[in-house]
C-alpha cells in the first residue's frame, strides 16, 4: 500500500527546473532512498513535499490528502516531519526544549491557560518534558539534556534533529543526508538505527543519501534523479546494475569503457 | 476639483522631481549596501543629514574668508561638492569599518541595532558641534542661487498654470543626474565596479577569485556615503534651513523608493526616488481636495509610508527586483 | 577578601543578613538625608543585589517586595523630595513593564520592533479621549468625561486595544520578512503619531498637536490617586502581573514557539509551529503591556499629547533591552531601571552640577554638551558598544534547567511498562 504519491512534480527556479515531471510512489512502512548527482534535485524534491516550495506543476499525495497549497505547518500536522541537509537547531536553547518545540501540535495550552498556570497545563507541561525526554533517550542523547543545541558535536546534532522529527510522531520521516560527515562506525549505528526506527515506530523512512554502502543495505526502493528528472527506480541490486544510474554518476565513458 | 488638479500640476511635477531626485541619490546608498552585504543601512540618513551640515559649514568659512564674493557660484558649489562628499565618502567607510565589520558574521538582528545606533551618535554629535559652535542647532546656510525661471507651462495647454523653478532646482536635478549616470557607469564599466558586482552575487567566490572583499565593502561604503553627503548639500541650497534630524524621514523616504525600485537594484532605486518624489508632492499639493478636507497634506508622510508597507507586502521584490526564493 | 568570598557563597543566613544590613543601612540613609540621591541609588540597588543572593527564589520575591511596597516608599517619604522620587520609582515601573512586552517581541521572537512606543500612546489615548470631554466629539451616547472610577476598566481597555492594534498592524507587517521588518514597524510607529497629531479634524479625536489636558484621575472608594505615591502602587500592582505573566509565557509551549521562530524559521514551520499566528501573538502579548501602561502614563500625567511618543522613546526601550539582555527578564528589568534613572536622575543632576560649576566659573562649559541633552549619543553608543562586546547584555538570558534525575526515573518507569525502547538498545551516546 502507498503512503506517499508524488506525480508529474515539477519545480523551476528561473530558467532551471530544478525538479521536472517526476512520478515517485513511497510504499507504507517501507525505507525508500532518493539519490543522485549533487544537484540533482533531491532537496528540493523534499522542499516541495513539506512545502518549504510550492511546485510550479504535479501532484503530491499523502494517502487520500492532497499537500499541494499547503503550509509547512499544516503538512507537519499530516503527519511529515523532516531533517535538514544543513543542520537547522533551535541553537540557543536547550536540547530538551527543541525536542519539546517537536511536541507543538500535540499539546494544547493556549493563551489564557499558560497565562493562569491552569492544573491542566502544568500536568500538560509535564508530561511534554517527560515525553521529550523519552525521545532524547531514544536517540541516545539523554544525559545531554541541558546542553545548548549548538554545543553538541555534530553527530549528535543529527540525532538531536532526528529525535525533535520523532516528537511530532509522522507517519512519514524524510532524512536529509543522515550520514554526512560520520564516520563507518557511526554510519553502522545510523543502519541500525534506522531499521529499528521503522520497525518499533511503524514509520514510513525517505532518505537523501549520497553513502551508496548505506543506501544499498537499508533501502527496499531506490529513486535516482538526475538534473531533475527521474532516470530509474527499483531495488538495490537493480540500481546497481542501471547503465542510466553509472552514467549520471560516472560519465557515458566509465559505461562504454567497462 | 480636477481643473484644479490640472492647474497645479506643472508645479507639482517640477517640485516633484526636485524632491525626487534627492530621494534618487540617497536611495544608491541604501541600494548599494544592501546589495552587498544585505544590510539596511540606517545611518545612511544621518550621514546625507551631515553631508548638508558640512556643506553649510563650508560655506560658511567660504564666505567668511571673502571667497564666496569674488569666485563664480558654481565654483564655489563644486568645492563645497567635493569637499563634503571626501569627508562624508570616509565617514562612511568608517562607520563600517567601526560598527558593522566586527558584526558580519554576527545575528541580523545585532548588525541592525548597530547600525541605529550610529544613527543616533551621528544626530547628536552633527546636533552639539552645531549648537556649540553657532549656538543652536538649526542653521540657515548662505545662498549660492536665489534667482527663479518662470516655466510657460500654460503655453502648452491652457489648463495648467505656469510654473516656477529656482536655479538651485536645476542644479540640484542636473548634479543628481550627473551622479546617477556616474554611478551608473562606474558599476557597470569599470573594473571595481565589476567586483563589487561580483561580491554583491556571492561574497565567498568573489573572494576566491582574488577579489579584496573588505576593499570592495569599504568602497562601496565611500561610494554611497560621498553621494548621500553631497546630496545633503544640494538639499541645504535647495531647501535653505537644515536640523540634525532631517536625516530620520528622509532617509526612510529613500529607503522606501530604495525598496520601491527593488533593493539591490541602481536604476530601480533612481526610478523609485523619482516616482515617490513626484507622487507625495502631489499627494501634499491634492490629499485636502482629494479626500474632502478629511486628510490634509500633513499626511503625505503617512502617504509615503503607505507605499512602503504595500510595496513590501504585495510586491517585496520591487517594481524592478527579481523574486528570491531563500535557500534551504 | 577571598576568605570572606568564599564564606559568603556558601552561607545563605550570612547572604540573607548582608541584605538586610544594607537595606537598612540605605534606606535610613535616605530617610535621614532626603536630598541624596546617591542613598535612593543605593537602595534600588539592593534588588540586585538580592537578586545575586543564592536565597531561594520564593525568599528573594518576599524580600524584594518588602523593599517595594514598604521600604522605599517609606525611606523616601520623610522630607521634600518625597514625590519626586516616588516619580522616578513609577516611571521606572512603567518602563520596566514596556520593556518586559518589546522583550516578548525583540528578545524571545526575534522581531526587531522600532515603533513599540505606538502601543503605548494608544493606552494613553484610549482613557486620555474617555476621561475627558474629548470624547463626546464622536461619541452619541454617554456622558464624558468618564468618572475616576471607569480607570480600572481602563486598565483591561488599554490592554486589550493595543492588543488588538498589535494584531491589526501584524497582520500585514508580519508578512514582511527579516529585517524590513524593523523599517516598517518604524514607518508604522511614525504613523500612528502622525495621526494622533492630525486627528483633531474632520472630528476632533485626539485635539491634534495640543494635546488632551485635565484628564480625571483615577478613583478608588472615594479616593483620588493625583501623586505620584499614590501612582506608584498602582504600577507596582500592574508589574505584578505583568511578571507573572512573562513568567508563564517563556517557559511554556507558547514561549517555546516564539524562541524556535527566533531561532530558525524554516525548522519551527516543520515542527507545525504557525509562523504568522505565532508572531502575532508576541506583537500582541507585548503591546498590551504597554497598553496598560499607557493607561496609567495618562492618568499620571492627567495630559496625553504625541511628543511623548516619538522615535527616541521606541529606541530608549530598545536600549533597555538591550543593555539588559535579550530575552533575559532580569536583565531587562535591569536595563529598564538603568535607562530610566540615567535618564531622569542621573544626566540631570549631572548637568546641575556642571551648570553650577561653570557659573562659578570653575569650569567653562558649553550648553550645547550638556548631558542631559546627550541621550541620543548615550544611547546610539550603548547600542553600538554592546552590539558588538556584549550583544547578550548585562545579565545574559538563561535557559531552563530540567532535573535530569527525575526525568530520567521516569522514563525508566515508562519503559519499564511499555518496554517497547529498551535502553541498551538505544543509540549509543
Amino acid at each position: 500500500m502507498s503512503i506517499l504519491a508524488v506525480s508529474n512534480l515539477t519545480k523551476k527556479f528561473g530558467g532551471l527546473t530544478a525538479v521536472n515531471g517526476v512520478d515517485i510512489t513511497v510504499q507504507k512502512e517501507s525505507i525508500t532512498a532518493v539519490i543522485g548527482p549533487n544537484g540533482a534535485g533531491k532537496t528540493t524534491f523534499f522542499n516541495l513535499v513539506t512545502g518549504v516550495y510550492q511546485p510550479d506543476n504535479g501532484n503530491v499525495q499523502l494517502g487520500s490528502t492532497s499537500l499541494v497549497g499547503l503550509k509547512p505547518h499544516e503538512i507537519s500536522r499530516h503527519g511529515i516531519a523532516r531533517t535538514f541537509q544543513n543542520i537547522r537547531l533551535f541553537s540557543n536553547i536547550t536540547v530538551l526544549e527543541n525536542v519539546m518545540v517537536g511536541l507543538h501540535n500535540h499539546l494544547k495550552g493556549g493563551i489564557f491557560g499558560t497565562l493562569l498556570q491552569t492544573p491542566s497545563v502544568r500536568r500538560e507541561e509535564k508530561r511534554a518534558k517527560e515525553e521529550a525526554y523519552e525521545w532524547l533517550e531514544y536517540v541516545g542523547l539523554g544525559s545531554l539534556l541541558n546542553e545548548e543545541a549548538k554545543n553538541l558535536p555534530y553527530g549528535a546534532q543529527r540525532r538531536l534533529e532526528i529525535a525533535r522529527a520523532l516528537a511530532t510522531k509522522p507517519k512519514l520521516l524524510l532524512l536529509d543526508e543522515p550520514a554526512a560527515g560520520m564516520n563507518p562506525r557511526e554510519t553502522r549505528e545510523l543502519t541500525e538505527f534506522i531499521h529499528r526506527m521503522r520497525e518499533e515506530l511503524n514509520l514510513t523512512i525517505v532518505l537523501i543519501e549520497h553513502d551508496m554502502k548505506l543506501v544499498m543495505e537499508i533501502s527496499e526502493q531506490i529513486f535516482v534523479l538526475d538534473h531533475g528528472v527521474k532516470i530509474a527506480e527499483g531495488k538495490p541490486e537493480e540500481i546497481r546494475n542501471n547503465v542510466n544510474v553509472i552514467e549520471a554518476y560516472l560519465g557515458k565513458s566509465a559505461v562504454t569503457g567497462a | 476639483m480636477i481643473s484644479e488638479i490640472l492647474q497645479t500640476l506643472p508645479q507639482v511635477l517640477v517640485d516633484g522631481l526636485t524632491l525626487g531626485a534627492i530621494y534618487a541619490v540617497i536611495a544608491l546608498g541604501y541600494t548599494m549596501v544592501y546589495g552587498i552585504l544585505e544590510l539596511i543601512n540606517f545611518a545612511h540618513g544621518e550621514i546625507f543629514m551631515t553631508g548638508a551640515f558640512v556643506g553649510v559649514a563650508v560655506l560658511f568659512f567660504m564666505s567668511g574668508a571673502g571667497w564666496l564674493a569674488v569666485m563664480p557660484a558654481i565654483l564655489a558649489l563644486l568645492i563645497v561638492l567635493v569637499v563634503t562628499s571626501l569627508v562624508t565618502g570616509v565617514l562612511g567607510m568608517g562607520i563600517e569599518r567601526v560598527a558593522y565589520r566586527p558584526l558580519r558574521k554576527a545575528p541580523k538582528l545585532i548588525t541592525l541595532i548597530s547600525a541605529i545606533g550610529v544613527s543616533f551618535l551621528l544626530q547628536d554629535i552633527v546636533r552639539f558641534i552645531t549648537e556649540w559652535k553657532r549656538g543652536n542647532y538649526i542653521v540657515t546656510g548662505p545662498q549660492l542661487f536665489d534667482s527663479k525661471i518662470g516655466l510657460d507651462f500654460s503655453s502648452i495647454w491652457s489648463h495648467f498654470n505656469d510654473a516656477i523653478l529656482k536655479t538651485s532646482s536645476v542644479i540640484l536635478l542636473v548634479s543628481a543626474i550627473l551622479m546617477m549616470i556616474g554611478l551608473d557607469f562606474f558599476v557597470n564599466k569599470s573594473k571595481w565596479g565589476m567586483a563589487m558586482r561580483s561580491v554583491a552575487q556571492d561574497r565567498d567566490t568573489a573572494a576566491l577569485m582574488g577579489i579584496n572583499v573588505n576593499k570592495v565593502i569599504s568602497l562601496t561604503f565611500f561610494i554611497g556615503s560621498a553621494l548621500g553627503g553631497a546630496t545633503g548639500v544640494l538639499f541645504a541650497m535647495q531647501y535653505g534651513t537644515i536640523n540634525p534630524y532631517i536625516g530620520f524621514i528622509l532617509g526612510l523616504k529613500a529607503f522606501t523608493a530604495a525598496v520601491l525600485g527593488g533593493i539591490g537594484n541602481i536604476r530601480g532605486a533612481m526610478f523609485g526616488g523619482l516616482l515617490l518624489g513626484v507622487l507625495e508632492m502631489f499627494a501634499s499639493a491634492n490629499l485636502q481636495k482629494l479626500t474632502g478636507g478629511v486628510f490634509t497634506a500633513e499626511y503625505k508622510d503617512v502617504f509615503a509610508f503607505g507605499i512602503l508597507i504595500i510595496v513590501l507586502i504585495f510586491k517585496p521584490e520591487g517594481l524592478f527586483g527579481k523574486a528570491v526564493t531563500e535557500k534551504v | 577578601m577571598e576568605k570572606l568570598k568564599s564564606f559568603l557563597s556558601g552561607n545563605k543566613i550570612a547572604q540573607g543578613v548582608l541584605i538586610g544590613v544594607y537595606v537598612l543601612i540605605t534606606s535610613l540613609a535616605l530617610y535621614l538625608s532626603q536630598k541624596s540621591v546617591v542613598a535612593f541609588l543605593l537602595l534600588l540597588f539592593s534588588l540586585l543585589l538580592l537578586y545575586y543572593t543564592q536565597l531561594s527564589n520564593r525568599l528573594k520575591w518576599l524580600l524584594a517586595g518588602v523593599v517595594l511596597v514598604g521600604v522605599l516608599p517609606w525611606a523616601a517619604s520623610s522630607g521634600p523630595s518625597y514625590q519626586s522620587y516616588m516619580e522616578v520609582a513609577t516611571l521606572v515601573g512603567i518602563y520596566v513593564a514596556m520593556a518586559l512586552g518589546l522583550n516578548i517581541v525583540v528578545g524571545l521572537a526575534g522581531l526587531l520592533d522600532l515603533g513599540f512606543v505606538a502601543f503605548f500612546a494608544i493606552g494613553a489615548y484610549t482613557y486620555g479621549i474617555f476621561a475627558t470631554g474629548q470624547a463626546s466629539n464622536f461619541m452619541p451616547f454617554g456622558e464624558y468625561p468618564l468618572s475616576g472610577e471607569s480607570f480600572w476598566l481602563f486598565i483591561l481597555v488599554g490592554c486589550f486595544a493595543a492588543a488588538l492594534c498589535g494584531v491589526l498592524l501584524g497582520i500585514p507587517v508580519l508578512r514582511v520578512k527579516g529585517d524590513y521588518l524593523a523599517i516598517v514597524t518604524l514607518g508604522f510607529g511614525e504613523i500612528i503619531r502622525i495621526v494622533y497629531n492630525n486627528l483633531d479634524k474632520p472630528i476632533n479625536f485626539t485635539n491634534g498637536a495640543m494635546g488632551i489636558s485635565s484628564v480625571t484621575p483615577p478613583e478608588l472608594f472615594g479616593m483620588q490617586f493625583t501623586y505620584p505615591s499614590q501612582f506608584y502602587y498602582i504600577v507596582l500592582g500592574i508589574l505584578v502581573v505583568v511578571m507573572f505573566a512573562v513568567r508563564n509565557f517563556e517557559y511554556s509551549r507558547i514561549g517555546r514557539s516564539w524562541k524556535a521562530v527566533r531561532e530558525n524559521e524554516i525548522a519551527a514551520q516543520s515542527m507545525g509551529i504557525h509562523l504568522v499566528k505565532t508572531k502575532l501573538l508576541a506583537f500582541a502579548i507585548g503591546a498590551s503591556f504597554s497598553g496598560m501602561m499607557g493607561v496609567v502614563f495618562a492618568a499620571k500625567q492627567a495630559f496625553v499629547d504625541p511628543t511623548s511618543f516619538t522615535l527616541l522613546e521606541s529606541i530608549t526601550i530598545l536600549v533597555m533591552v538591550i543593555l539588559g539582555g535579550m530575552g533575559s527578564v532580569p536583565g531587562v528589568i535591569l536595563g529598564a531601571a538603568v535607562v530610566t534613572i540615567l535618564n531622569l536622575q542621573v544626566l540631570t543632576e549631572v548637568t546641575n552640577w556642571l551648570n553650577q560649576m561653570s557659573m562659578e566659573g570653575a569650569i567653562s562649559f558649553p550648553e550645547a554638551l550638556s548631558p542631559s541633552k546627550m541621550q541620543r549619543f548615550i544611547f546610539g553608543a550603548i547600542l553600538i558598544l554592546f552590539a558588538i562586546y556584549r550583544p547578550q547584555g548585562l545579565i545574559p538570558a538563561k535557559n531552563p534547567v530540567f532535573n535530569e534525575e527525575e526525568l530520567k526515573a521516569h522514563a525508566a518507569k515508562q519503559t519499564g511498562k511499555k518496554s517497547s525502547v529498551p535502553e541498551d538498545r538505544a543509540m549509543q551516546a
